[in-house]
């Protein structure tokens, strides 16, 4: 039998263990809250043995475990609905053309521009942060400073994980990691110091402004690239615009070639939409190691 | 009161069914927001017998509805221990309740009626 919450939080963990992280945190956030609050009734209406009397209510480690496992593998992931079983791997092609209806693919390429101001907020507040906490930790005001600023990134971390879930479709988190009641409170604040995914965390959110430059450069550049030539029969056969200017001469496209300009462009807006598919892959990957506890 | 297994089964695959519609209904009754303790308390206190489910089971169906939009939740903060999850019935929530109450009621006069047919012959 479990002594306290501590040992049944960690038999919970042990029988999710395989789940996706974000069920795991999701499940532990939930049994800690109930198993604190209904331990602190049960002592305070002086019954035997307080703690399996709670258990036996809320369920073994393994009850509880099978609960989420069970609903997890019927929820879909975000609002988006499941993506419908097929027969078999659709063609190279029709995969290649299916992006255009995509939402994800668009809601990808959404973020993909948001991260450069997501990437400016995020960098300055740990920028200020970090460096008020390293000038302010030689004093005695600069420790609860420093505690506050480690609160206040995990707090982003849940935001940016929400953001990350809707936008990019990955599992994270919903609601915010929190140390164990009745530690005392130096012990939490070693807790937050001592847990990798702080740290993670800060670093994420600084290397979000570079990693936004980029993303949203390259999504901008490709959008107008795209669209220009797709628009290219307009612009530079009606309108007569030339292709470009160089050196003071101006380069025009034959009139032959600009439907083939136009579908180059609707091509390269297919392979912009790959493309912010693929990034948001990889960096709802990359988020999801920095932001989640994985412990 | 001990189960054996094909009770056991039929006990879950039962509540299975039903945890949604009973926490839907729990929420709609409720004027104030609820935490998952205050709602597994309510439903222990009306099925003292036979506790309806494990407590621990009705957290991932909260979740599950609050991603389907049929409930809303907030997190507060509390003096003492980890912080609570209000739920909250939404406005989707409300019509479906509607619905399914009228399913589970065209259940269970069918099923009545099978079982009174059983007994009958």
């Amino acid at each position: 039998m479990h002594k306290d919450i501590g040992e049944y939080l960690e038999a919970l963990k042990a029988a999710l263990q395989g789940a996706d992280p974000a069920t795991i945190q999701d499940a532990l956030s939930d049994a800690e809250e109930h198993l604190a609050l209904a331990l602190e009734r049960e002592e305070a209406s002086g019954t035997q043995a307080p703690f399996s009397a709670v258990v036996a209510e809320y369920g073994s480690p393994d009850e509880v475990a099978a609960a989420y496992r069970e609903l997890e593998s019927r929820t879909p992931v975000s609002f988006y609905p499941p993506a419908a079983p097929r027969d078999g791997r659709p063609s190279l092609w029709k995969r290649f053309l299916g992006v255009a209806v995509d939402l994800r693919a668009y809601a990808a390429l959404f973020y993909l521009f948001a991260s450069l101001a997501l990437g400016v907020l995020y960098f300055t507040i740990a920028a200020t942060g970090l460096s008020l906490s390293l000038g302010l930790i030689v004093l005695i005001v600069g420790l609860p400073f420093v505690v506050g600023f480690l609160i206040a990134v995990r707090g982003i971390a849940v935001v940016e994980g929400r953001i990350v879930e809707a936008l990019l479709g990955v599992r994270m988190p919903r609601r915010p990691v929190f140390v164990r009641k009745g530690l005392a409170w130096h012990r939490r604040i070693g807790v937050l110091f001592s847990d990798r995914s702080t740290w993670t965390a800060i670093l994420y959110l600084v290397l979000m402004m570079p990693l936004g430059i980029v993303y949203f450069t390259a999504a901008l550049v490709l959008l107008v690239f795209s669209f220009t030539f797709l628009a290219s029969p307009l612009l530079l056969g009606v309108i007569g615009l030339p292709l470009g200017e160089i050196g003071g001469r101006c380069y025009f496209v034959p009139d032959w070639a600009l439907p083939l300009c136009a579908i180059g462009g609707a091509l390269l807006f297919l392979l912009t939409l790959h493309f912010a598919k693929w990034i948001g892959a990889v960096h709802g990957r990359y988020a999801k190691a920095m932001l989640v506890r994985s412990s | 009161m001990i189960e054996n297994t094909p009770d056991k089964k039929f006990r879950k695959e039962l509540n299975a069914g039903t945890a949604a519609l009973v926490l839907l209904g729990v929420l709609e009754k409720s004027d104030e927001p609820m935490y998952g303790y205050q709602i597994a308390k309510l439903i222990s206190s009306r099925d003292d017998s036979a506790p309806m489910m494990k407590q621990g089971a009705l957290y991932p169906v909260l979740r599950s509805l609050e991603r389907g939009g049929l409930l809303e939740s907030t997190i507060e903060t509390s003096v003492s221990g980890p912080p609570r999850r209000y739920y909250r019935i939404t406005v989707a929530g409300r019509d479906a309740l509607a619905r399914w109450i009228e399913m589970w009621k065209g259940s269970r006069d069918f099923i009545d009626s099978i079982i009174r047919g059983v007994q009958d012959a």
